[in-house]
């Protein structure tokens, strides 16, 4: 286990970890694994380490610390014992959360979380979270809140779902855990009570829903990420040549890689497709100089949709 | 040798502790037996040390001590202050709230969860009732971390863009349908443009500070969310233009839900729903309706429903 973890991932950890346990002199072992991410034995590992450092001209441990029946114990503190300062990009994923929870529904725009990172701001001689220079632009839906109430109340709600390979709707009963936002898209992640499975589904697909006014206990079950569907590696990868002007139509979805050919007027894009129906769509949004490489059973979908789409304007 | 936590554990310390600055001879003669012997394996011991603390924040000083024993040697130390984060005074229930709204956003960032241990928060986990899923993988965060420096100080950035080198005033950074975007004055056109971060070329460098004023802009406004309102080609239209586009049920309701109902031109017997959709952008427009599959057909004006039609042939006669 120990050998996976870096020295710079372990002396980071520590110069987190020494700082925390001074303030507070003896802390349960396992609690401060809990906090800090690690396992008991690893803790152990790096708290020993560090309880041998010693420089003259002290003449004992410059960091005065003994493990004891699964309880860290601190004595006088010398050096580390204050956090190392953030760096600029640690600051810079600290104000994208906060503006970014900002604009989430149900976040106090006036409460503690504007006067926690303003007082950090200071600090930090940075912008305080009203200067405009950084946007997270999330427009909501008016079915977000309806949801988001649904999975602070654990309610049972019925959705009217609406399903593009098939073209119709079918009802479905669920649990709504979580709402979000992923490229400008919401989602609704919860039980699907027919299966008893984690579902995720679009709100902008969702026709109806109604309240069924039963309710369940809060469950601690874990949630998968936000987006982290699009990583499963076990999804099928297309590879899809167009040419490089038409890259903005395709970038926007979860994709793995771009290549761009010689001469860079085309590019191959390797992208997850998890349903054939959507890569269809795709094909015929890009076009006559677009073309699936691989699977070559889906070399045909584009021209096949484009087909059914003509008989449209055919008849009409 | 000792292991290299303890020798970092170690160095740290005595740049932290010591007095006066050290010289390399120094530093190896107090840390007895932690240095290889002789003077070209310790000192590229000791500067690979010095990049990795300094790449996980530390700062390290360093000058060159003029006269004396040690004339012309580098020596290093570190100064307290700039180490160490300020007292920040955070109430427990702010520290809560900065900790949840990365729970919420930024769930799964090493930085982020780095940053929260130093403000004595614990693990962000990942169990907020409504999240947003922020794109930053770790090489477009140290670009934007830069650009927003430089925007924090007033500072000039020169990039690569397009193959060409740029001179840019930097305004703000904007988080738009998954992209992130630099609104910044173009020195050499003096205009406004909007920049793709994923899309700069490197070369990137930042210029003294308080060299420009910063006007106040509405970054949402910069430009257009929607393609279709960006005219970019020569066959897209300066004016605005305006298609009808029939859609069939459901997914003509899911859409009046999504615009709303000021769009609708016309409701049919059949549930189906004329939309009135405004564009610039033909390539856009063409496909936001493909998109839709068969449940969508272009009314007008004829240039585009030709267009349409057109382009669904060619595919289907494609060899």
């Amino acid at each position: 286990m120990s050998s996976r973890r870096t020295s710079e991932q372990r002396l980071s950890r520590l110069l987190v970890m020494l700082p925390w346990l001074m303030e507070r002199e003896s802390v349960p072992l396992s609690e401060v694994a809990e906090r800090f991410g690690l396992s008991d034995a690893e803790v152990t590992e790096d708290l020993e380490l560090a309880s041998l450092c010693g420089l003259p001209p002290y003449a004992d441990e410059l960091i005065d610390l003994y493990i004891d029946d699964g309880v860290v114990y601190m004595g006088v503190p010398r050096v580390f014992t204050r956090p190392l300062q953030l760096t600029s990009v640690e600051a810079f994923e600290l104000l994208v959360a906060v503006r970014a929870a900002l604009r989430l529904p149900g976040v106090d725009r006036d409460g503690a979380l504007v006067r926690g990172f303003d007082k950090l701001a200071a600090v930090l001689g940075e912008p305080a979270v009203s200067d405009g220079d950084v946007t997270i632009e999330i427009e909501q839906p008016p079915a977000v809140d309806e949801l988001l109430e649904a999975v602070r109340r654990a309610e049972i709600v019925d959705i009217e779902y609406w399903s593009p390979p098939q073209d119709m709707t079918s009802p479905r009963r669920m649990v709504p855990r979580q709402v979000f936002t992923d490229r400008g898209r919401w989602y609704v992640t919860g039980i699907d009570v027919a299966i008893d499975q984690i579902r995720t589904f679009r709100i902008d697909r969702i026709v109806s829903l109604q309240r069924t006014g039963d309710f369940v206990d809060p469950s601690d079950d874990e949630l998968p990420a936000p987006g982290e569907w699009f990583q499963d590696p076990t999804v099928t990868r297309a590879r899809v040549r167009l040419p490089a002007s038409l890259v903005w139509l395709i970038e926007k979805y979860p994709i793995d890689e771009i290549e761009y050919l010689t001469g860079a007027d085309r590019a191959d894009v390797v992208l997850p497709v998890t349903s054939e129906h959507w890569l269809a769509r795709l094909m015929v949004r890009l076009g006559p100089a677009a073309e699936v490489v691989e699977p070559e059973r889906w070399r045909d979908l584009g021209r096949t949709a484009a087909e059914a789409i003509l008989g449209r304007y055919d008849s009409g | 040798m000792a292991n290299p936590v303890e020798r970092l554990t170690n160095l740290l310390a005595l740049l932290l502790e010591t007095s006066a600055p050290l010289s390399l001879h120094q530093i190896t003669s107090e840390l007895t037996g932690m240095y290889p012997e002789g003077v070209s394996a310790s000192r590229g011991q000791f500067e690979r040390d010095k990049r990795l603390l300094r790449e996980i924040g530390v700062p390290i000083e360093t000058e060159v001590a003029v006269g004396g024993d040690e004339a012309g040697q580098t020596r290093y130390w570190i100064d307290r202050d700039r180490y160490a984060l300020a007292e920040l005074d955070l109430d427990d229930d702010e520290r809560r709230a900065v900790q949840l709204a990365v729970a919420a956003t930024r769930s799964g960032s090493a930085p982020a969860q780095a940053a929260l241990w130093k403000l004595g928060a614990g693990l962000a986990g990942s169990d907020a009732m409504a999240a947003a899923s922020v794109p930053n993988p770790p090489q477009l965060t140290s670009t934007l971390a830069v650009l927003r420096e430089a925007i924090a100080a007033r500072s000039v950035v020169e990039l690569g863009y397009r193959s060409l080198a740029r001179v840019l005033e930097p305004l703000g950074l904007l988080l738009r349908n998954g992209f992130w975007y630099l609104v910044a004055i173009d020195g050499e056109h003096g205009e406004r443009r909007t920049f793709r971060v994923d899309r700069i070329e490197g070369g990137l460098s930042i210029g003294p500070a308080g060299a420009f004023d910063r006007p106040r802009v509405d970054l949402g406004e910069a430009f257009p969310a929607d393609p279709k309102l960006i005219a970019i080609s020569e066959s897209d239209s300066e004016s605005l233009m305006t298609a009808v586009v029939r859609i069939d049920e459901p997914q003509a309701g899911l859409l009046e839900q999504h615009l709303g109902s000021s769009v609708i031109h016309r409701r049919l017997d059949d549930g189906s729903i004329e939309f009135a959709i405004e564009y610039r952008n033909l390539e856009a427009m063409r496909a936001w309706v493909l998109g839709f599959g068969p449940d969508a057909e272009v009314v007008g004006p004829d240039e585009l429903r030709s267009e349409v039609v057109a382009w669904l042939a060619s595919m289907v006669a494609r060899p």
